[in-house]
């Protein structure tokens, strides 16, 4: 397998107008040409460089792309956007269409954006159990904190999205108090305890944290920052690391980390590592040395106990 | 889980939750269902059932039928009548899936004629019903030709060669529901909609051709005026609704309620998923008239899937669709709501009726039922999984106790992604075919998802509407073919 990287992947779901096309279009107008800043000051982000090819993939096209002109495959129509990413619309299953969009397309990203009404488990499963050329690189479920605060019953469709969701973007929190922000999350919280939290305007988060690492890119944060504020720190060695006292130390990482990636050379031979709040990902992968970015919340408090476990992972 | 120590059991198959259960409540609800499917039910039915039992100008009761399972806002299985006039209309108590409905088919043929040429059939309907997540149809339309369809319904189908004018007799609303206004609909519905004029879809909608056993009628007299006269008679039953455009017109209109709901017209409800508008208001009003262009759409939909079918039936047995005898017993949608009269405390009343899951099952004598049905009650009919079976019922006089409304289906016990985990498409195909069901599908991992133990039991959800007197059992057909989609 690794000689033929596994396509990233993106998962967008939430509930109607809480902002899916909103986070769509940041992600798309990042990965354009000629915007932030020049390739070589960018660290971490499939969205970065001026080659950065997305795909986005809906059941229909939305407000994305009408009036393009549109290229029919077998599985797929697809739509050329601007800065040579594409968006896909499903005219055959979901397995195939992905299939189809690595074959003619080879984005170096997949985002796939959920209706308002998709049983989102059932997607992830889907990927993670049927579609072994990709990677499920996260799954962001978009909360309007507006509406929360007005209806702050949680339905139950918004029940099994936010279940399986890695992060939860409390979005619109620019419409509410603080306290009201707190509350909304404090609902969606009963439905999912493992996922990182942050609160958002028009979906601004730190791409850094949205994105793993792709075999492709090292790129950089193009994203306004959230809301919230994140502490980050690097780690690199050049000795070989010890798999079993690794995977340890990633299956305790504190909840405040929400995101860990990077590269990362075993005994047993590299790897690219992708973790996000407790869902860890090894593929193989050649590397030099290790070099990993942990990314979280009170990093000073909890930083150097991770440094002192990865020095004792070295060999 | 086990919502029944909160219930009130009124009989064997009727639960009741009074209305000081939650706060806001206007009347009770009432689950229709034995002791043994109640207690298989989840969490999300009593909350959501009596979540409907707050919306404005709800009458009698807020229902959920025995193959009840959470949906969005209202349960799937939820049946709710609203005042004309000071009632709401929901799109959560309809279904994105607009007049998602089934149809069933006869044929003169016996299953031992039919039995060597299957898989050609099989084969010969997944190449010309086209099924999969955004598949399109063979019927070209140009938006205006479609904003003219989604108004005249099946009836356009059939003016335009798909279909005999005795179809549309032996459809819900003759075909055509009036009242459908496409000036009311999004371009976005029509772009979303416009190519998929005779397409199965994905998800649980499928194409079955089935056998009924001497064995598996169980009320000879009305099979017999249903049609089902010879043993082992083969009939043909699909399921399908309208596609991404109903989905599109039920998007826009939510949008547009959640806008008003609040600051125009004061309702509050408890779960936004239950967005709705007065039925009487100009945006109800809107809502309905596209509603009603969905509601056609998928008749439509159905009518040219049948006249493929009557095409790939002559093709492979080389005989006239006449001579084959495949006419229509009945289509019925089960995601829909419908203004309908019925009698409340004595009184007869103009009633918005929300099925979502739920079939109507008139009752012998109802207005609206074609002079052939007038005696016998509608033909009701309910798809079981691809793998064990479903059934033609009829409505019953007694069915006004729901509205006349009953079950629709047997109603999933488990997630789709607990489905996928527990079952493999391609196994799950093999083995059918060992058991002579023969399967061609879009999606090795949605049939996982349509597996059988995936779903509850259709012998004992259709029992309890028996029970319940909601609906009578006439036949249950047993799969032989299946295409899903």
């Amino acid at each position: 397998m690794a000689d033929i990287p596994k396509t990233p992947m993106m998962l967008i779901t939430g509930s109607l107008g809480s902002g899916k096309t909103t986070l769509l279009r940041r992600i798309l107008d990042s990965a354009a040409p000629n915007r932030g800043q020049p390739p070589a000051l960018q660290a971490g982000n499939p969205a970065a460089g001026p080659a950065a090819r997305i795909a986005v993939l809906m059941n229909e096209f939305g407000e994305l792309a009408i009036d393009s002109r549109v290229i029919s495959g077998k599985n797929i129509d697809i739509i050329e956007l601007a800065g040579g990413c594409v968006c896909c619309s499903m005219t055959g299953e979901f397995e195939s269409a992905v299939r189809e969009i690595i074959e003619t397309v080879g984005p170096d990203y997949i985002v796939v954006e959920a209706t308002g009404v998709a049983e989102s488990d059932a997607l992830v499963f889907e990927v993670e159990d049927n579609l072994p050329e990709v990677r499920l690189d996260s799954v962001v479920c978009i909360v309007d904190a507006y509406l929360g605060t007005r209806h702050p019953y949680v339905g139950y469709t918004s029940r099994s999205q936010i279940a399986s969701a890695d992060i939860i973007l409390i979005n619109k929190v620019d419409l509410v108090t603080p306290a009201e922000a707190q509350t909304v999350e404090a609902g969606v919280a009963q439905y999912n305890d493992r996922a990182a939290f942050l609160r958002t305007v028009k979906c601004g988060v730190d791409a850094n944290l949205l994105f793993g690492q792709t075999s492709r890119h090292r790129g950089g944060s193009l994203f306004p920052a959230s809301e919230d504020k994140f502490d980050s720190f690097a780690w690199t060695s050049e000795k070989s690391l010890d798999k079993t006292k690794f995977d340890e130390l990633v299956g305790e990482l504190p909840q405040e980390l929400i995101r860990a990636k990077g590269f990362v050379r075993f005994e047993e031979g590299g790897r690219l590592f992708n973790y996000v709040v407790g869902r860890a990902d090894f593929e193989e992968f050649d590397v030099a040395g290790t070099e990993l970015v942990f990314i979280g919340r009170n990093l000073d408090r909890l930083r150097p106990e991770i440094e002192n476990r990865l020095n004792e992972c070295r060999v | 889980m086990a919502i029944i120590s909160k219930l009130i059991k009124k009989s064997d198959t009727v639960w009741e939750i009074p209305p000081d259960f939650k706060e806001g409540m206007r009347v009770p609800a009432r689950i229709y269902a034995t002791e043994k499917l109640v207690a298989e039910m989840d969490e999300g039915v009593l909350d959501q059932v009596t979540n409907v039992a707050t919306l404005p100008g709800i009458q009698k009761y807020a229902f959920c039928m025995p193959d009840g399972h959470w949906g969005y806002g209202f349960p799937i299985g939820g049946v709710a009548a609203m005042d004309e006039r000071v009632g709401v209309i929901s799109p959560g108590g309809i279904g994105f899936d607009v007049n998602c409905g089934m149809r069933l088919v006869l044929t003169t043929l016996t299953y031992d004629e039919i039995k060597e040429h299957m898989k050609e059939l099989v084969d010969r309907l997944f190449q010309r019903v086209p099924a999969g997540v955004g598949s399109s149809g063979f019927v070209k339309l140009s938006h205006d030709e479609f904003r003219t369809l989604v108004e005249k319904g099946a009836r356009w189908c059939v003016q335009n060669g798909y279909g005999w004018e005795e179809d549309l007799e032996r459809t819900e609303e003759f075909g055509q529901i009036s009242g459908a206004d496409a000036s009311k609909i999004t371009q976005k519905a029509v772009e979303r909609g416009y190519r998929q004029i005779g397409t199965l879809g994905s998800g649980n909608h499928y194409l079955e051709i089935q056998v009924t056993r001497r064995e598996n009628i169980f009320d000879p007299e009305l099979a017999e005026a249903f049609g089902l006269r010879i043993p082992d008679q083969v009939v043909i039953m699909f399921h399908c609704g309208s596609r991404g455009f109903g989905h599109q017109v039920a998007t826009d209109y939510l949008q547009v309620f959640l806008k008003v709901m609040e600051t125009k017209y004061g309702i509050r409800i408890l779960d936004r998923e239950l967005a709705c508008a007065p039925f009487a208001s100009p945006e109800g009003q809107d809502y309905f008239a596209a509603m009603k262009c969905a509601v056609n759409m998928s008749f439509a939909n159905r009518q040219v899937i049948l006249h493929r079918i009557r095409e790939v039936f002559s093709d492979v047995l080389r005989r006239d669709p006449a001579d084959l005898g495949l006419h229509q017993v009945y289509d019925v949608a089960h995601n829909t709501a419908k203004l309908e009269t019925h009698i409340v405390d004595g009184r007869p009343q103009r009633l918005l009726v929300h099925r979502k899951g739920a079939t109507r099952a008139f009752g012998p004598g109802a207005e609206g039922l074609p002079a052939l049905y007038r005696k016998t009650g509608q033909p009701v009919i309910i798809g079981g999984s691809m793998e064990t079976g479903s059934y033609l019922l009829a409505g019953v006089d007694s069915g006004d106790q729901t509205f006349f409304s009953t079950a629709h289906g047997s109603g999933r016990t488990m997630s789709r992604s607990k489905a996928k985990k527990m079952f493999h498409g391609k196994a799950l195909q093999q083995d059918m075919e060992r058991r002579g069901i023969y399967v061609r599908t879009a999606s090795w991992s949605g049939l996982a998802e349509e597996a059988g133990p995936a779903y509850k039991n259709i012998d004992e959800v259709v029992e309890a509407t028996e029970a319940a007197g909601i609906s009578k059992r006439v036949a249950r057909f047993l799969p032989v073919g299946n295409i899903k989609g």
